[in-house]
């Protein structure tokens, strides 16, 4: 386990993509364990592929990604299992035949390993997670029959069944309705300080996180600015970013056009 | 009726017929939720030509099966994950260069050999003991891997991505899952034939998509359903002396059309309250 003080994911002047294609370019960011990350940046800046790569399932084209210590591609099992991950509503079949409590086991299979067979013990651990994110009541309940709301909320058990150092969640309020995202953002910032989680949010929603993140990474491509929220969200860098897409408001709201025109 | 019980072949053929439409089913739940539906059908008949091979050149047609299944599943999963081509894509190209090889063997050979068509239709009443034994020990290894590995299979068919993600050996599983449907069309390839076996993976698994949400419970019904269609195929086939492959077939495409009928799924579900 990484000791506080130890970055827990190390870019140093990494660069991910396809040959050809570069989707970030030069990264080097260190995310200290413990900390709650919010990754922001336009359509197409690399945020996806950002997050592929700590998962392990990309390789630098240049430079280094170290994840605990370890060479991102030759991250073994059980170190993926230490980080728990939320993909982007959509990719996942949400009518697929499964209850609230078989997806969140499915939490804990990584962590097993092959031939180990779920234990009383695992499904306690399912139910706690189901409890942390108040979704226990549920646990026998179709998973498609579910809100966006809460299936992101079994899905959030999910990641925290695998007891994970860190969370990963992939645009976790898209297509979520505004009380919703705001609830799943609270919820994601409440785990973040009761389990001492590690979190890495990406986002496109600055408003909606910039006052709960340690610290924001601006990506477009390359790294644009990492560090406190005020010291990111200046005009200035911002505008190098979206560039006329993007609208301050008097009361500081941060309004990007793009994504609207986009989705 | 009850007479038909007491012959030898009718034992056989109800053993084999049980045991083909368990496999079949449980790996067809695989299939259905990976969406490898096509992958089936493609390795039904890529086995079809390692038996015509198989009868053309004297070497043992199930062994050829099974390497012309293997190769096949293979090939198509390492184009996959290479990112080449689509998975439907390879498998359209292999299924049908498989199924012309096929009907070359068989112009090739000297003579009309009816044992071959046995494989393409399924004869599940001409079942011997040794194929029985055949069928017997290949349904135990593949049902054996598919419970020791139950937790994973369950897992890339639900999101491989982040099945791999989260620590499972997804690829190596995916793997495993193409191998077992090879393995289970060959073990069905004389009872159901080339042709109707893609029909058993697909159909018991299908019907109890539509009865319930659990994977668990979803397992259990196709097994139960494979099995009683299967057998009851049999019985329908010798009582009313028709062919045992569409029997089979028919019978279970009926609970299917029934399975949707009564569908709790189809009825609209009333929405858990938001967050």
């Amino acid at each position: 386990m990484a000791s506080p003080l130890s970055p827990i994911i190390h870019f140093d002047h990494a660069t991910f993509g396809f040959p050809g294609v570069i989707a970030l370019e030069d990264i080097s960011l260190e995310i200290q364990s413990g900390e709650f990350v919010g990754v922001i940046g336009p359509n197409g800046s690399g945020k996806t592929t950002l997050c592929r790569a700590v998962l392990g399932l990309m390789a630098p084209l240049k430079g280094h990604l170290k994840i605990f210590d370890c060479a991102c591609d030759e991250l073994r099992c059980h170190h993926r299992a230490k980080i728990g991950y939320l993909p982007q509503k959509g990719v996942v079949d949400r009518n697929f035949p499964v209850t609230v409590l078989e997806t969140v086991m499915m939490g804990r299979y990584g962590a097993l390993g092959l031939f180990a067979r779920p234990s009383g013990n695992d499904r306690k651990i399912a139910l706690d997670a189901l409890a942390h994110v108040r979704m226990e009541g549920h646990r026998d309940s179709a998973l498609g029959h579910l809100s966006g709301g809460q299936q992101q909320r079994v899905f959030i058990a999910r990641a925290l069944a695998q007891q994970p150092q860190v969370l990963l969640l992939d645009e976790p309020t898209t297509g979520l309705d505004i009380t919703t995202q705001h609830n799943v953002v609270e919820l994601v910032q409440h785990l973040h300080q009761e389990l001492g989680l590690t979190v890495l949010l990406i986002t496109h929603d600055i408003n909606m996180i910039r006052s709960r993140v340690d610290r924001l990474v601006l990506l477009k491509t390359r790294l644009y600015a990492a560090g406190p929220a005020a010291d990111v969200l200046k005009p200035e860098i911002l505008s190098q970013v979206y560039g006329k897409d993007l609208v301050i408001t008097e009361r500081d709201t941060i309004i990007v056009e793009d994504y609207h025109h986009h989705h | 009726m009850l007479e038909l019980f007491t012959y030898d072949f009718m034992q056989r053929s109800l053993l084999a017929a049980a045991l083909v439409g368990g496999l079949c089913s449980v790996i067809g739940v695989f299939v259905v939720l990976r969406g490898l539906a096509f992958v089936g059908a493609g390795t039904a008949h890529a086995a079809f030509a390692g038996v015509a091979l198989g009868f053309l050149m004297g070497w043992p047609p199930l062994l050829m099966a099974m390497i012309f299944g293997l190769a096949t599943v293979w090939i198509t999963g390492w184009v996959e994950e290479k990112g080449r081509m689509k998975l439907d894509v390879s498998i359209g190209i292999l299924y049908t260069t498989t199924m012309a090889l096929a009907i070359l063997f068989i112009g090739l050979m000297k003579t009309y050999n009816a044992e071959v068509y046995g494989y393409l239709f399924g004869s599940v009443l001409s079942v011997t003991s040794e194929e029985l034994r055949m069928i017997g020990g290949l349904s135990i290894l593949v049902l054996g891997l598919i419970s020791l590995f139950s937790k994973e299979l369950y897992f890339i068919a639900f999101d491989q991505e982040m099945a791999e993600a989260s620590g499972v050996p997804a690829r190596r599983i995916f793997f495993l899952l193409l191998t077992l449907i090879a393995l289970t069309v060959v073990v069905s390839l004389k009872t159901v034939g080339a042709i109707l076996v893609f029909a058993m993976i697909l159909i018991p698994a299908s019907t109890a998509y539509q009865l319930t949400h659990s994977l668990t419970t979803l397992t259990w019904y196709a097994v139960l359903i494979g099995i009683a269609c299967s057998v009851g195929g049999v019985l329908i086939s010798a009582a009313w002396d028709i062919p045992s492959g569409p029997a089979i077939v028919l019978l279970s495409t009926a609970v299917f059309f029934l399975s949707v009928l009564l569908s709790r799924k189809r009825r609209r579900q009333p929405q858990i309250a938001t967050v």
